[in-house]
Order: structure tokens, then sequence, then C-alpha cells
């Protein structure tokens, strides 16, 4: 008889759980997981206190009583600077935080902004006799500005802002430059400029930047997401070992291309087991998704 | 009656209205010091509308913001629900998170980032723990994100005067909270063997969160009139 063998168990089989090999590997992908989140909070921090700061510095510009359509250089290229973390939204908050303190919301402008004092809500403005030159604007509106030049300028730099938020823009969008619609018109940096320029042209280095900010755009680049992603990407070359071979210009095959070519998708022409499939299609309706 | 004088009297009702309306903020917010903990005198808190107006109105019945404000200390007892509590692993705990608070009206048409970074300079300069501001008008955005900046040097708090003109707290509809100790709070997780994510929650943003100040990580003890046990505590984390 069979009495010494033991009768087998019909429970499952315990295993090891949390396996400790396993749980180790999963403690450190999690921990991982909550650096790199941590991390993405964390530029963005940083960024919102940088976009603050810099609102708080430009809140007092222009440094020199320059007019604004001819500003100091430095005030200039500082404005420049700070600005390119901005998005629209947060140039408005600038905008509105100048008028608070009685100045233009232009940032190189020294004047104050314009004050109703009619207590009107709107205003008429137009140039000439035409209905369609007219246009009822809200006096807040108005108000923002010292005159409609610097209205110009401030939206000339508002449009060249980029709408997504910095910490997550692509490493090609972070370095865009922001123009004024009047540069600062002193004789050295006009020829400072020039050089500048010059040197843009030259410069095997810009290119190369220029070039690689390219490759970037076409690789699909995510910015800071992306390049320190969970996902570690590598992109290979194919290596490719057997002979070029010209496409054949067989006829039966390319009759036979020509019949399906419709189904084609980039070149790949899908099969299906068009049979099978048949034979299944009335029968049953719950069964579809057998294929 | 000369349209001259007709002026003046409507001058002077608005006027009335205006010291009205900011006679019960300022006897709220007094109350909210109060409650939280602060020492006040009581001829303070109580302030009738006459004395109110005697001390911060001008003669043509305009109230001046500008002597609107003072100071509170906390009381002993609201050191002690503030303190944590000595450990085995901390015989010496940290002093208690709390000092002197600072309240201000401030009278501006628009509050922007630069009436902020003066009240939080302000508040540093002068070691006070907490600051509230009412304003009349709402902030902007740009400039409440100081708060969360300068939270490491000190505790920014900002309310509408409109939201002060009734004591909401002593409404029938709302509840009475009590703010645990840092001890109750270990007592009352020990009790019902909890940890402290898995109480119900109250958002910081809460209106009655705001009135009482309460900080990530509080509970407040919740009583409730009930028809059935005659009185209902539930306790609330504060998020």
């Amino acid at each position: 008889m069979a009495s010494s063998q033991m009768p087998k168990s019909i429970l499952k089989k315990k295993t090891a759980y949390p396996a400790t090999a396993s749980s180790q590997a999963k403690a450190d992908r999690d921990r991982e997981t909550a650096v790199y989140h941590a991390n993405i909070l964390k530029t963005r921090k940083e960024t919102e206190l940088d976009v603050l700061l810099s609102t708080e510095t430009l809140l007092d510009y222009p440094t020199s009583s320059q007019p604004a359509d001819n500003p100091s250089v430095e005030d200039a290229t500082t404005l420049k600077a700070l600005l390119k973390p901005f998005q629209p939204s947060d140039y408005d908050a600038l905008i509105i935080e100048r008028n608070i303190e009685n100045r233009c919301g232009f940032a190189l402008c020294p004047k104050p902004n314009r004050k109703d004092t009619s207590g009107q809500k709107f205003r008429f403005i137009g140039q000439s006799g035409r209905a369609e030159n007219f246009k009822i604007v809200h006096t807040a509106e108005l108000e923002k500005w010292c005159s409609e030049a610097c209205a110009r300028r401030a939206l000339y730099i508002r449009v060249q802002l980029s709408e997504s938020p910095a910490w997550e823009r692509e490493a090609v969008e972070s370095r865009v430059k922001i123009d004024l619609l009047d540069e600062p018109k002193s004789v050295e940096m006009t020829v400072a400029e020039d050089l500048q320029r010059l040197n843009l042209n030259d410069n095997a280095f810009q290119h190369n930047q220029q070039g690689r900010a390219d490759l970037a755009m076409e690789r699909g680049d995510q910015g800071f997401t992306a390049r320190n992603g969970l996902v570690d990407v590598k992109i290979l070359e194919r290596n490719v070992q057997r002979q070029p071979e010209a496409p054949s210009s067989n006829e039966g095959e390319l009759s036979g291309q020509f019949s399906n070519m419709h189904l084609a998708l980039e070149g790949h022409t899908p099969s299906f087991d068009t049979r099978n499939k048949i034979g299944h299609d009335g029968d049953d309706e719950m069964m579809d998704w057998k294929m | 009656m000369s349209a001259d004088e007709d002026r003046r009297v409507k001058q002077l009702e608005a006027g009335n209205r205006e010291a009205a309306r900011m006679w019960r903020a300022w006897r709220t917010i007094h109350q909210m010091v109060q409650d939280r903990g602060y020492t006040l005198a009581e001829e303070e808190v109580n302030m009738s509308l006459r004395e109110f107006k005697d001390k911060h109105c001008s003669n043509d019945g305009h109230v001046s913001k500008a002597n609107m404000k003072f100071s509170a200390h906390p009381s002993d007892d609201m050191m002690r629900k503030y303190s944590t509590p000595p450990t085995l692993r901390e015989p010496n705990p940290p002093a208690p998170d709390i000092g002197p608070i600072w309240c201000e009206f401030l009278e501006a048409d628009n509050v922007g980032i630069k009436h902020l970074r003066t009240f939080a300079q302000y508040l540093s300069a002068n070691n006070f723990h907490t600051g509230i501001l009412i304003t009349s008008v709402n902030i902007t955005p740009s400039a409440l994100k100081i708060i969360p900046a300068v939270a490491n040097e000190t505790r920014i708090e900002t309310f509408n005067e409109q939201d002060l003109l009734v004591n909401i707290t002593h409404h029938e509809l709302v509840p009475k909270h009590v703010l645990l100790s840092k001890e109750e709070k270990s007592a009352l997780l020990e009790r019902y063997r909890l940890k402290d994510t898995q109480l119900p929650r109250i958002q910081m943003t809460d209106p009655v969160a705001r009135y009482m100040g309460l900080r990530r990580g509080q509970v407040v003890k919740i009583i409730r009139k009930s028809e059935t046990a005659g009185r209902y505590a539930s306790y609330r984390l504060c998020v």
C-alpha cells in the first residue's frame, strides 16, 4: 500500500511573499520613482520662486530715466534675461503689479501709467471718421500704459513668451531669445550687436548648437522630464549587414502590390486571417473578441 | 435744506455706515485672536461702537485705518497646547512654534507684492511670529506667492474685511471646534489605533480652519449636538 506516501496537499503552495530579493528591487524602484517626482516638484518650485523674484526686480525698473523708446543697455539685457522663464500669465501679473505701483506696464518705461479721472468704465478710441476705426475699450485696459506706443512695446514682448511653463519646456524652447520693439540705440550697442551678429554666422560653435537643437527637436526631446526620465531610452543606429539590393520590378509582384496598395500602412500591408474570420462571423456575437 | 448741507449729511451717513462695518470687522478679529488663545483685555474685545468711533474715526466720520493695528502675546494655555511633549529619544523638545501676533488693517485700493513684502519685513524686523493682514480688496495672486516664500521667517495670514463682518463660529450651524495638543493627538491615535492619515480631514482653507489658524497635521475635535447622543465628538486632521 502507499501508506508511506504522504497525501498530497490540495492547498496552494506558499510562496515566500514578499520575496526578499524582489522586494529589495521594488523598494529601490519605488524610491527612484519618489525621487524622480520630488525632483520635478523641486524644479517647479524653484522656477516659480525665480519668476516671483524677477517680478519683484522688474517692479522697480527701469533703473535709469531713459525713455522707453531708447532704454539703457543694461536694463534691456537684464529684462531679456529675467523674462525667459515667464509665461504670458506671469507677464500679465507683472503688468498689474507695476500698475499698482503707479508705473507704466512696460517694464522699461519710467513714466507713470495713464489715469482716467472721468470715472467712466468704457472709452471710445479711434483716429479718423470711419466707423471701423473706432473701438470701445475698457478704461482699465487703457490705464495699464502711459501711451499707446508703450502698450505696443509691452505686448510685443508678451507674444514672444512661451505658453508652456518653464519647468516643462523643451530644450530648444528654453533658448528662445526675446526681442524688444525698440532696442537700445546707443552707438556702442549697435556696434556690439553687429559684432555679435557677425559672430553668429561665422562661429562654428553656434552652428553646432543650432544643429544639436534641431536634432533634439527631430527626436522629440521632451525637456527635463524626458532627459531625467524613469525610462532609460538609448538610441542605437541599426546596423545593416546585407548587401543593398535594388527594388525588383517583377510584373506579377507589382500587380499583386497594386491590388492591395490602398491597404498599405507606411509600406506594410497587414494581412488578416480572412478565411477564419468569415467562418466565425455570423456565429456568435459574444465571441467576437476571439478573432 | 441747502445742497451743501445735504451733501454733508450724506457724507456723514456714509461715514457712519463705513464705521459700523469696520467696527464689526475689528470686533471679529479680536474675538478670533482671543479664541486662538492669545491674551487680550476684555475691554479691547468688547469695544462698543461709540468707543470705536471715538478712537478710530476722524471728525467727519471717516475711519482711519492707519492706526487700526494691535499685537497680542500667546497665553500660557496656548503655549502648552502648541508644545511638543518630551519623548525618550528627545528629552528636550524644541520650544513651541508660537509667538506674538500682529494684526493690521491695510488701507489700499490694490494690494500687490510691495504691500505684502513690507508687511513681511515689518513682522520679521519686530520678531512677530504671526501676522494677520486685513484688506478691503482681494490681494493679487502674485502677491500671495510671497507668503510661502517668507514662510520660514514669519507666518502671514490674510483676511478680507467682508469675511469678518460676522463671526462665523457664532452661527448655530457651525459646531464647536477644539484644537488638540500634540499630546492629546497621540493619545487619540493610540486609543483608536489609528494613523493620523486615517482620520477624517479638514482643509486648511476651510473657513473655520482659517479662523483658528490651523496648521497641517493638527487635529481638531468637533463637538456637534446630536438628537440621540446629546453630544457627538468627531476628529478631523488638518491637511
